[in-house]
């Protein structure tokens, strides 16, 4: 597999110079292989965000380097736009940067502005809003009608219009509900699945990483601290801990129910993958049990 | 005697042009005492952030009535006293912060009161050792991190001193650090100074932590009682797209399979132990 992204000795210093200088990133090396899905872990201030500001060309590196398909996005700055069309990021809070008088007019623009016709970005705008399940009744409404996750909706598909190599998604889900999530996170999934393009996920709700990401980066204090398969950073909850960030509970129960000498292995991520572990271990003691 | 008082609440949103009004509480009852910490849990829609603005008076009901401490929400004769009883605090802390310094920031709801300036200071200053930002009196709010900027927030409510806090969604933009700032500065104001807490949240392991839990649905109290109440009741919450906590549900699981588990395991500890107990015990 190739990589879709990598970076190089990524550094990013704020105000570099001035008796305020702070770096935010600090050497960073990853590579990002095409259609993988990547979790993204931090705590404030850790250098998430400015990391994945600088993959798609928003903020330019103090130092380092990053290659989209193997070239140096900025080796001609000029054409650093068209790498925002291809690396396509989802704010948090999209959708207070909805302003079109329809949804599908709000979808399209993103298209329009890569330079297709009129009809291909209507085209894109409808794939997009099927894709991320807005209904049809609601593709001529005005944005500003619609409910706060519909909203978030139509801004992600603004995005995903674009046909990006890379979706790049900060909180997608964040002030959602438990329903408004699953629903949002099943529909990335299968956006995924089914563009098979490379999907990078920040969050804060390490349950929700545990269910979609295939590996898992954690950064701390500017530096990739962890790049590794998800129920392998996930076994390692005491670091994770100390860089203010959590297991899911019920890797957390798992993982206590090793340390107690319990033969389950570490890095289970889902309720079902525990019951699964639980089931056999609980139906044999009772047969033992029963036997004797 | 109960300190909030909600009798068959009726609300419906001024409608768009051309709209019929929608109804968002159903005629809800509900009663809050003195020092409780009571957590209120529904989806997005079930009418949870319309009941805390009808708490302090932010909102008054179509049908029905308020009071607190006996005080009717809406008569504009005691409406000051009900909102100095009861503070709110929203869910994004930069909505709320107002000033270029955070003693600034806090010193605001006291001035609006006319309190004098040498009981401003005092306020202040304990307001913000009571949320743990007092060395940080002298920053720009904006440098903070989002959980200290909900301190920050939550210290402005405190300098008021409210009997009661609402918090809608507290720490829904919060990293988990910053999370479990809140969470504990929220418990310790509850506990110290017997200040009464409504927390509205989506998050179960939060809920799990206080007193008692509302779970409101589409306008109606579906059901509350103790977190162990509540969460015992998980086929209920699943059926109204509600989660229970991880380690309440992998209990509930493993039971459904015939597991002899018990009923209404809350967190890890809980749910550990008992596990323990089913696979290891000689």
């Amino acid at each position: 597999m190739a990589a879709v992204l990598e970076t190089q000795d990524l550094t990013y210093v704020y105000s570099p110079g001035s008796p305020f200088a702070r770096t935010a990133v600090d050497h960073v090396n990853i590579a990002i292989e095409e259609g993988e899905s990547v979790g993204v872990i931090g705590h404030t201030g850790s250098g998430k965000s400015t990391l994945i500001q600088q993959l798609n060309g928003l903020l330019r590196p103090t130092s380092g380097k990053i290659l989209l398909h193997g070239k140096d996005i900025w080796a001609e700055p000029k054409k650093i736009r068209a790498v925002r069309f291809q690396v396509g990021m989802v704010f948090q809070y999209p959708e207070y940067q909805l302003f079109e008088e329809t949804v599908l007019k709000d979808i399209a623009f993103g298209p329009k502005n890569k330079g297709l016709s009129d009809e291909e970005a209507m085209e894109k705008a409808k794939e997009a809003a099927e894709f991320t399940g807005l209904k049809r009744s609601l593709w001529e409404k005005s944005p500003f009608e619609l409910s706060g996750g519909e909203k978030r909706r139509v801004a992600i598909a603004g995005v995903i219009a674009m046909d990006p190599d890379v979706l790049v998604l900060d909180e997608p889900a964040a002030g959602l509900d438990p329903k408004g999530r699953d629903v949002l996170l099943a529909q990335i999934g299968s956006y995924h699945q089914h563009r098979k393009n490379t999907v990078l996920l920040i969050s804060h709700s390490m349950e929700d990483i545990a269910r979609t990401a295939d590996r898992v980066l954690v950064m701390n204090k500017g530096k990739a601290a962890m790049f590794d398969t998800t129920p392998n950073v996930f076994a390692r909850s005491a670091e994770l801990e100390t860089m203010g960030l959590r297991v899911p509970q019920v890797t957390a129960i798992m993982t206590r129910l090793q340390a107690m000498g319990c033969p389950v292995p570490s890095g289970v991520l889902t309720l079902e993958q525990a019951i699964k572990e639980l089931l056999p271990l609980v139906k044999k003691k009772e047969a033992d049990e029963n036997a004797q | 005697m109960e300190f909030i008082k909600a009798d068959n609440v009726r609300f419906a949103y001024e409608p768009a042009e051309g709209e019929l009004p929608r109804e968002v509480l159903h005629g809800v009852s509900l009663e809050i005492k003195k020092g409780e910490f009571v957590a209120l849990l529904g989806h997005n829609g079930c009418g949870k952030s319309t009941m805390a603005k009808l708490f302090n008076g932010m909102l008054l009901p179509t049908e029905g009535k308020v009071t607190v401490e006996g005080m009717d929400t809406a008569d504009e004769e005691t409406i000051y006293e009900v909102r100095r009883r009861v503070g709110l605090v929203q869910q994004n802390p930069d909505n709320q912060l107002v000033a270029s310094i955070v003693e600034e920031d806090v010193a605001f709801g006291p001035e609006n009161l006319g309190i004098e300036p040498k009981e401003i200071r005092r306020r202040v200053d304990e307001a913000l050792k009571a949320v743990d930002m007092y060395e940080y009196r002298e920053n720009a709010p904006y440098k903070l991190s989002g959980g200290q900027k909900q301190r920050v927030a939550i210290a402005g409510i405190i300098a008021m001193e409210p009997d009661c806090i609402v918090l809608d969604e507290p720490t829904a933009m919060l990293d988990p650090r910053g999370r479990d700032e809140v969470m504990e500065t929220i418990h310790k104001l509850n506990r110290e100074k017997g200040i009464t807490i409504i927390l509205i949240t989506h998050y179960m392991d939060e809920a799990v932590q206080a007193g008692r839990v509302i779970v409101m649905d589409e306008g109606n109290i579906l059901t509350e009682g103790t977190p162990r109440e509540v969460f015992s009741q998980v086929e209920l919450l699943k059926q109204h797209h509600l989660d229970v906590p991880q380690a309440t549900e992998l209990a509930y699981r493993l039971r459904s399979y015939g597991c002899g588990i018990p009923d209404g395991i809350l967190n890890e500890e809980e749910c550990v132990g008992a596990l323990y107990a089913l696979i290891r015990k000689e």
